[in-house]
């Protein structure tokens, strides 16, 4: 049998510049969101964050939402309430 | 078709380098694959009608676009007929519609396979399996769909087991997980045309973010009611709570025992609605809702899915047998919902 060529099936992913905005010094006065994932204990485990980040960093405030399931980025409401309203975001997830 | 192949090629001397390589480069699902000459994967774009750079889907969360060139290519290594490419992009555009929400599913430890429905003229066509041995190896179609996608999902989308793919368990399903439904002797209306809206003469798949299947035996009844009693005492345990949907296969006997009756399609799935529930009092003391038992748990009840709709009823499955099976969703209504798509023959 003779040699041939075969094609790769994979792809390589896209590469895209991720611009991080600069961290905060401190978090003394800075208005903190919170953004749960839905599952089981994850409001309980954001709301125990928030208040060590009241209580021993010195935020001013917390606030939360809560994304649409697990599995998707936080949408859009999210994004622009959370860009109005605080300094800092905590997203995380309980399972 | 003019547009050039544009993906990397490896030369191999013969077929037994080809497949090492393919292992060594972790494309395959751990069984052999056929290797994707440039002469095979343009007989499936072909098939399709597609130029290379064709988008079929884009993945969001992965933000990695679906090409006909890479769909073809891994058809080609799961071992499809050129016939078959246009079933395989429309479970794809399936799976990559947001109702579908393709990130939870594929990864999540949950463990979904891909459930692949096939109604319409293609099903009997291209040979899919609707009977005897719904499930099992044998059909080239149904073995070779559910295995084109699953390449893709993990050559294309990045889906692999042990890194982004966290199933706990995984099983059987991702090899392939295909059926077609029984409308040669099915006396119901096809899935596709109670779902979709789509005519009888159309072609469709459903795809489902789907669990394993259960089987249930009931010999006794002779009544729609009898065979269904059955069928729900089985259902109504083994889920999570909240499941978007559940796919409940009626075999030959049981069909032909329910059709006796004059029960519809929807006269089953209101039947399995109302007799699915479970006491919230049950999914507290059985952990699958969280507190005490308080007064009042033991009389409120709670669906099994939001509405009778979100079961889908299919004909399928073996002549004879007093046997028929469901199988539950993923997850939660929020995440995952089963989505019909039209099967396009010939792309232009």
């Amino acid at each position: 049998m003779a040699g041939f060529e075969i094609l790769d099936p994979t792809v390589e992913p896209r590469r895209q510049p991720l611009t991080y905005v600069p961290r905060p010094d401190s978090l003394r006065g800075k208005r903190i969101g919170l953004v749960e994932n839905t599952k089981f204990n994850s409001d309980k485990l954001l709301v125990k964050i928030g208040e060590i980040l009241k209580q021993d960093y010195g935020a001013a405030e917390t606030r939360m939402w809560r994304k649409h399931n697990a599995g998707v980025p936080a949408h859009a409401e999210i994004i622009e309430e959370a860009k109005r309203t605080v300094d800092v975001v905590v997203a995380g997830i309980g399972d | 078709m003019t547009a050039r192949i544009t993906s990397q090629r490896y030369a191999v001397d013969d077929f037994q380098e080809a497949l090492d390589l393919c292992y060594r480069k972790g494309w395959t699902d751990g069984l052999p694959v056929v290797p994707p000459t440039e002469a095979a994967v343009r007989a499936m774009l072909d098939a399709a009608g597609l130029e290379p750079d064709a988008q079929v889907a884009f993945i969001t969360n992965r933000q990695v676009a679906i090409t006909a060139e890479k769909v073809a290519i891994n058809a080609v290594m799961a071992g499809c007929l050129p016939e078959y490419m246009p079933v395989v992009l429309a479970a794809l555009e399936g799976i990559a519609d947001p109702r579908w929400g393709y990130h939870g599913p594929a990864t999540s430890t949950g463990s979904a396979a891909v459930l692949m429905i096939v109604n319409g003229p293609i099903a009997k066509r291209l040979d899919f399996n609707a009977g005897d041995n719904l499930f099992s190896p044998g059909w080239r179609a149904n073995a070779t769909v559910g295995r084109a996608v699953r390449l893709v999902m993990r050559n294309v989308i990045g889906t692999l087991p042990g890194r982004l793919d966290r199933g706990t368990f995984g099983h059987p399903g991702r090899y392939t997980y295909v059926m077609a439904e029984n409308e040669a002797d099915s006396p119901w209306t096809p899935l596709h045309v109670e779902r979709a809206g789509c005519r009888p003469s159309d072609s469709a798949v459903t795809v489902m973010a789907a669990l394993a299947p259960i089987q249930f035996y009931n010999q006794l009844s002779s009544t729609a009611a009898g065979v269904l009693t059955t069928l729900c005492d089985t259902m109504r345990y083994p889920g999570q709570i909240g499941q978007p949907n559940y796919c409940v296969v009626l075999a030959g006997e049981h069909m032909r025992t329910i059709a006796a009756d004059g029960w519809s399609k929807a006269d089953i799935r209101k039947f399995i609605f109302e007799n699915t529930t479970n006491t919230i009092a049950h999914f507290k003391r059985t952990g699958r809702l969280p507190g005490a038992v308080k007064p009042g748990d033991e009389t409120t009840t709670r669906t099994l899915v939001q509405s009778p709709d979100d079961i889908l009823v299919v004909a399928a499955g073996g002549r004879a047998g007093s046997f028929s099976c469901f199988i539950p969703g993923w997850a939660s209504r929020t995440s995952s919902e089963a989505v019909t798509v039209v099967i396009k023959e010939r792309r232009a």
